[in-house]
């Protein structure tokens, strides 16, 4: 095939069948939410420390840090688990997925003995400090910016698009600790900002399905630590790139629809029309494909392996595929449906805007996928 | 793909790359017959691959089969060596000594009569006046039963499929021996059209891979406006919607190589998932290679052409679509989320 692109076929080991399952029974003892596969549709601190009480968050972190030492695919099964049951993962998912393992890579000894046990324990949440009101796609081109004094960094500017900032406790804030020059990509660090330190404000911002899970935040002198600076100041920029094969290639970027497909073939039974078989199949080809990908990068990523562009082009296909599939199904449905299914329905076609921009736009990653190509 | 599988694959690629290029293509079309590359395949064991050694096959397994026919895809190779794969593994399994020469299988409207006469007949047969040996799928009262047949002793009329292959018209009124009538049970009658399907499938997705390194290939050297096309953004954003499709159709093809015992829900996934990408990406192939690849003297419509004929044969997308949606569908007590996680 192409330069750099490998997609060999991968299991999940037969074993993991026994984690699977406990992980299905837990969740079919939990009624107090309602199911939306979106990652980012519902946050619920109660849910996550329930969740993190089974030992599943930071399960594959070092023990010494409250992790389980499990393996990435163990891991892998119990995150689409949690997505095909539509539960409410927003609180630890950043957490759990990024943050933890951010800070295990690069953090100091004192830093993962005291962040990461209370991660792993569900006590503390995370969100994703990057975009600014400026900044966009061009990350690099971020203003937020701390000057050394005393014994830290005092940070101002301004973050935005932040889920989850006014239920979670830290932010892990990408911002310039250098002026820019002409190399971009330098002067530029990560810091762990407490979200109740003094001088931070977190303003709500509505979005289109009149949710306020996302937040502009303000940074006004605040204080920063050294000992909350993330690995080497400067090295921001490598820290953040290194995160995106894990942010990229998870179930959660085609998962975000499954619900509605799950309910539309309820909706269906027992006599479906020919054309509602037929685009049942097509959606569910489709996604059987999309997960093996998926699957596979998961390997790669076991195999200490660091797929980017693989993880780029199944964010692509798998957030083309979460868009594509409320709008089928609209065409397709029973002219009587359940609650269920309509507030399923709806709730897809609101969130779905935000499938192909979160995470990397489809733009951005397609040209990453082109650079892999040899395009550019 | 294990380490002989990956074997297999490089030395037919290498035959194919010596032995099949543009040329050989356009004069096959033209109708002459590359006897030579047959006889080449032939010798390499390539014919009967995953058909028993016992019966005369080259050994190995369906899979193996599967991953060499993936390049002959890539190669557009105009032989009938899928076909012929498919009738010798017939066979064998059926426990029949294998016949030289290319074997096809005629699947249409025929019916064995009670005094072992087969009348009736099929079309679309793919490489149908290149065989040597028919295998023909007849009907008796309630059963199925395959015939075979010397071709020579066949009337067969010719025609074309989109890409200009061989697809024929077999007709047929004669008398069948009894040692050359082979009952098939339900099972073995219904492998023939999922064997074909993942035949298509993998022979889509070689295609594919080829079209688009085409396809890049040519971005990077044609020159507008003072730059290769390659530079432009919309080029490049239309060549990774491609390579997504050419990413999700290896990944659904490899599956078929990988599993021993064939399914007919992996069968149908991956026959109705690379169809889907195969129009997909003969339209940005061809968008991107602007007006020279539009013309017949071009290399990359013996690839085009052959996707739009293979999404349609052995069932379209559609058709695989709907048997996939039926099936999963049948149980209403079932969990889509656990059949999904059943498939592996």
């Amino acid at each position: 095939m192409f330069q750099g692109m490998n997609f060999a076929p991968a299991q999940l080991p037969s074993g993991l069948a026994v984690l699977r399952e406990e992980v299905r029974d837990f969740l079919s003892e939990e009624t107090d939410w309602s199911p939306n596969s979106d990652f980012n549709a519902g946050a619920c601190p109660d849910f996550s420390k329930r969740f993190a009480a089974k030992g599943w968050i930071g399960m594959t972190w070092p023990k010494k840090y409250g992790g389980g030492e499990r393996s990435f695919l163990e891991r892998y099964v119990v995150t689409e688990e949690l997505l095909a049951a539509g539960a409410p993962v927003g609180c630890h998912w950043i957490a759990d997925r990024q943050s933890g393992p951010l800070l295990l890579r690069f953090g100091t000894e004192a830093q993962k003995s005291q962040f990461l046990p209370e991660i792993a324990a569900g006590k503390h949440f995370y969100s994703i400090g990057m975009s600014e009101p400026d900044t966009g796609s061009d990350l690099a081109s971020i203003r937020t910016s701390a000057v050394a004094v005393d014994g830290g960094w005092k940070l101002n500017g301004s973050k935005i698009w932040t889920s989850n900032a006014h239920l979670n406790h830290y932010l892990v804030a990408l911002v310039r600790t250098a002026p820019p020059s002409e190399q971009r990509h330098a002067g530029m660090s990560q810091f762990i900002v407490p979200l109740q330190a003094d001088g931070v404000t977190i303003r709500g911002i509505e979005n289109l399905a009149g949710e306020q899970d996302f937040n502009q935040i303000f940074f006004d002198d605040v204080f920063i630590p050294d000992d909350h600076v993330v690995g080497e100041p400067g090295n921001g920029w490598a820290q953040v790139m290194s995160e995106l094969a894990y942010e990229r290639s998870g179930p959660e970027r085609f998962l975000s629809a499954f619900r509605v497909l799950a309910e539309f073939g309820k909706s269906i039974q027992p006599e479906p029309t020919d054309a509602q078989m037929r685009l049942y199949g097509q959606m569910v080809a489709h996604l059987v494909v999309l997960r093996r990908m998926s699957i596979s990068i998961a390997s790669l990523l076991e195999a200490g392996e660091m797929p980017d562009n693989e993880a780029a082009l199944i964010k692509d296909l798998g957030n083309s595929y979460e868009r594509w599939v409320p709008e089928m199904i609209r065409l397709h449905q029973p002219g009587k449906v359940s609650k269920g299914f309509a507030q399923a329905l709806s709730d897809c076609i609101l969130h779905a805007p935000s499938f192909t921009l979160r995470g990397g736009t489809r733009e951005i990653l397609r040209g990453m996928i082109a650079r892999g190509l040899g395009l550019r | 793909m294990n380490e002989e599988q990956q074997l297999m694959a490089s030395m037919t690629r290498r035959i194919l790359s010596d032995h099949c290029d543009t040329a050989l293509l356009d004069q096959a079309e033209q109708g002459q017959y590359p006897e030579v590359l047959w006889s080449l395949l032939e010798t390499q064991g390539l014919t009967s691959l995953g058909a028993s050694e016992a019966f005369g096959g080259a050994g190995g397994s369906f899979c193996d089969a599967l991953v060499v026919l993936r390049e002959t895809g890539r190669y557009a190779l105009p032989l009938p060596l899928a076909e012929t794969i498919q009738g010798a593994s017939l066979l064998s399994s059926l426990g029949a000594a294998l016949p030289d020469g290319p074997i096809v299988i005629a699947s249409g409207d025929f019916a064995l009569n009670a005094d072992h006469r087969l009348v009736g007949s099929a079309s679309d047969v793919r490489f149908g006046r290149h065989a040597k040996t028919l295998l023909v799928v007849a009907q008796t009262g309630q059963r199925a039963v395959l015939c075979q047949l010397l071709a020579s002793e066949c009337e067969i009329e010719i025609g074309a499929n989109l890409a200009g292959e061989p697809s024929d018209t077999v007709t047929i009124d004669q008398k069948v021996a009894l040692a050359h009538q082979f009952p098939l049970s339900l099972e073995a009658h219904q492998d023939i059209e999922t064997r074909g399907a993942a035949v298509r499938s993998v022979m889509m997705a070689g295609a594919l891979e080829e079209a688009l390194s085409l396809t890049v290939g040519y971005a990077l050297e044609r020159r507008q406006f003072g730059k290769p096309i390659a530079k432009f953004q919309a080029v490049q954003q239309q060549l990774a919607v491609f390579a997504t499709q050419v990413a999700a159709s290896t990944r659904a093809a490899e599956t078929l190589m990988v599993t021993e015992s064939l399914s007919l829900l992996d069968v149908a996934i991956a026959k109705a998932r690379i169809g889907e990408a195969a129009g997909l990406s003969a339209e940005i192939a061809h968008q991107v290679h602007g007006a020279i690849g539009y013309t017949k003297d071009h290399q990359l419509n013996h690839l085009t052409r052959r996707l739009w004929s293979w999404r349609d044969e052995f069932g379209h997308e559609g058709y695989w679509q709907e048997r996939l949606g039926r099936k999963l569908l049948a149980d209403t007590k079932a969990n889509l989320w656990h059949q999904i996680t059943a498939m592996g």
